[in-house]
């Protein structure tokens, strides 16, 4: 059995990457990734991006639970 | 001759058949002989228990708990035994206590009582740190156990192990990766059942914990050791929202396929601030399950409760950053915050939020005042919402002048937060795919009691809203959670098996109410909620009493390191 459609499309950052970084690298505007991703959008600094974490690059699907 | 014949039993094999009225007989420790009817009736024992046709199971197995630091001083792990748990799983979500250097010994103890909401004078009074190595850590515990522990090593510790405070910051590199892998090999060999690791928890600065520092391949090497000997994950997740954990048990299927490993998450919440979470994540395992991914969610039986004052942060805040951000600062801070009338406004208003922390159903309103000692002591028991309605006032102002006048030791109990819906949450831990753990034993201590949850289960999902008989009740908490985690010779009753046995009675097996318990080491005001067991009238390990109803505890500590699988 074949490996299933993922949810949504994700990434996970670089090791010391960030925001800008991140956005630049999935050719997305940083304000809308961030609205993808309320889990990390409020992480305070110094570590913001982890490398394990999930960055969804989509937008929620409409007919996600 | 045998040890021990416990006589006219009903007689749950913790497969899940028909229970039956018979005999089992004891010798070394082991199951020696069983059987229905007066099966060892000509049968000669040291000692000879005649059970009155209540139920006889094997002992519960409590997967998920963080008893890490308390086996250190009490290796009965009070109260859980008494409920009928004889085999705890420690060591989860990235933190162990082991293996560890000294001179981290400071850092981690503040973590995990961050995580583990542990108060520091119990932590410093009962923890008498003698290891470095896993097998240390074990060597150390082992003797004082009156039940079998399964230990798994955390990952935050393996990364501090290996990469130091740099772990904190950074990932690894190929031969830090190595290392790793190296350290978790000789932890398995010392002890460890498997590894757990945490997508989620930060530390005691609020900071991720250094299992999330890593990166998935880092992940992945690990996993390939635990590989080698078919030995657990444990995993927790961004449980609260449903794409994030449904990618993650893809990611988790993903390794469990890769290695051949079984995989557990925890926790898995029916909340109706999430609603659609469990049925989505559900359908994610099963389709995962189809393709021979072995990933189980780990369930509660509970309800979420949580009681927090306002001299330190709680999570029921975690979606409140000016209330966290003003809990974070101390006592001086809050005071001072609580009294100027512009912070006060602000606060207000971030009480507002709809945003709910972690898949609770929080809100002050219907947070109840359920401790104070001076003026506000006539309003224990009342909502903060009923509260503020008769004084003109805000629930969160509530809160603030209560805590105020209370020296800030008052204390607020937000119950139901989830969890509550006994019509989703039985079916729920039904699925094949849940197994029934996630209590938290052991931590948490000043908020909830992290005991029970079995006699729990019984009550309100075998007798209130039956969705189980006893016999498939014993079944969830014997048998399922061992094959889940390899653990071969418990959680059933069968000849050579080790005699861990609880008898109990299945009309009155319960959790009682919350208490307060002030046994913590180094005493003081520190205290701990706890909730005793009710219509469990004996537990035994390795066939040797360690607690009777009415009597308490033994001092026999037939506990033992519990052996993983190998390949």
């Amino acid at each position: 059995m074949k490996t299933p459609e993922p949810v949504r499309r994700y990434v996970h950052p670089e090791p010391g990457e960030d925001w800008p970084a991140l956005a630049q690298r999935v050719g997305s505007a940083l304000a809308a990734l961030q609205s993808w991703n309320p889990h990390l959008a409020i992480r305070p600094p110094p570590v913001v991006l982890t490398p394990i974490d999930v960055v969804f690059v989509e937008p929620p699907r409409p007919d996600d639970a | 001759m045998f040890d021990l014949i416990i006589r006219n039993a009903r007689i749950c094999d913790g497969t899940g058949a028909p229970g039956y009225v018979g005999d089992l007989a004891v010798r070394d420790g082991r199951i020696a002989e069983l059987g229905p009817g007066p099966t060892l009736a000509s049968a000669e024992a040291h000692r000879t228990v005649d059970a009155g046709g209540l139920v006889l199971a094997p002992g519960f197995l409590d997967p998920h708990t963080h008893f890490d630091a308390q086996l250190t001083w009490d290796g009965l792990a009070q109260p859980s035994l008494e409920h009928g748990v004889t085999t705890v799983i420690p060591g989860n979500c990235s933190l162990s206590l082991a293996p560890l250097r000294s001179a981290h010994r400071e850092f981690l103890g503040a973590v995990f009582r961050q995580i583990e909401e542990m108060p520091k004078s119990a932590f410093d009074a009962g923890l008498r740190w003698t290891w470095e190595s896993f097998g240390e850590y074990v060597e150390a515990i082992a003797p004082g156990l009156g039940l079998n522990v399964a230990p798994l090593a955390g990952h935050s510790l393996l990364r501090l192990f290996v990469l130091g405070y740099e772990s904190r910051d950074r990932s690894s590199t190929p031969e830090e990766v190595r290392a790793l892998q190296d350290l978790l090999r000789r932890s398995l060999d010392e002890g460890a059942l498997g590894m757990s690791t945490s997508f989620s928890d930060v530390d005691h600065e609020f900071r991720p914990v250094p299992s999330r520092l890593a990166t998935l391949a880092e992940l992945d090497a690990l996993c390939a050791v635990l590989g080698e000997r078919g030995r657990p994950l444990q995993v927790l997740p961004e449980f609260w929202e449903a794409d994030l954990l449904r990618t993650r048990i893809d990611m988790l299927a993903e390794l469990s396929l890769r290695h051949g490993i079984p995989v557990h998450f925890s926790p898995l919440f029916e909340s109706e601030a999430t609603p659609g979470l469990v049925e989505a994540a559900l359908e994610r395992l099963e389709l995962q399950a189809r393709r021979g991914a072995r990933v189980t969610a780990q369930m509660q039986t509970r309800p979420i409760d949580i009681t927090f004052d306002a001299s330190q942060a709680s999570a029921v805040f975690a979606a409140m950053p000016l209330w966290m951000g003003t809990l974070m600062q101390g006592p001086e801070a809050i005071r001072k915050a609580f009294s100027d009338p512009s912070t006060r406004k602000a606060l207000v208003a971030d009480s507002e939020t709809e945003n709910r922390p972690i898949a609770l159903s929080f809100t002050l309103a219907q947070t109840r005042l359920s401790a104070a000692k001076g003026a506000s002591r006539s309003d224990v028991g009342r909502t903060l919402g009923e509260i503020a309605r008769e004084r003109g006032v805000h629930p969160a102002e509530v809160l603030m002048d209560v805590s105020l006048a209370e020296d800030l030791a008052a204390r607020f109990t937000a119950a139901s937060l989830a969890h509550a819906d006994e019509s989703k949450v039985g079916p729920a831990l039904t699925h094949p795919l849940v197994q029934i753990g996630a209590g938290d034993g052991g931590a948490h201590v000043a908020r909830f009691a992290t005991y029970g949850d079995t006699g729990h289960l019984f009550a309100r999902f075998v007798r209130a809203n039956p969705v189980f008989d006893v016999e498939g009740a014993v079944k969830r908490l014997t048998k399922d959670i061992a094959d889940a985690w390899g653990i071969a010779d418990r959680g059933r009753l069968a000849k050579g098996l080790a005699a861990d046995l609880v008898l109990f009675d299945p009309d009155t097996i319960d959790r009682g109410p919350e208490e307060l318990a002030f046994d913590l080491p180094g005493g003081g005001d520190a205290f701990r909620f706890v909730r005793r067991a009710r219509g469990v009238k004996e537990v035994f390990v390795a066939g040797t009493s360690v607690h009777r109803d009415g009597e308490g505890y033994s001092q026999a500590r037939p506990g033992a390191i519990v052996e993983g699988p190998s390949r």
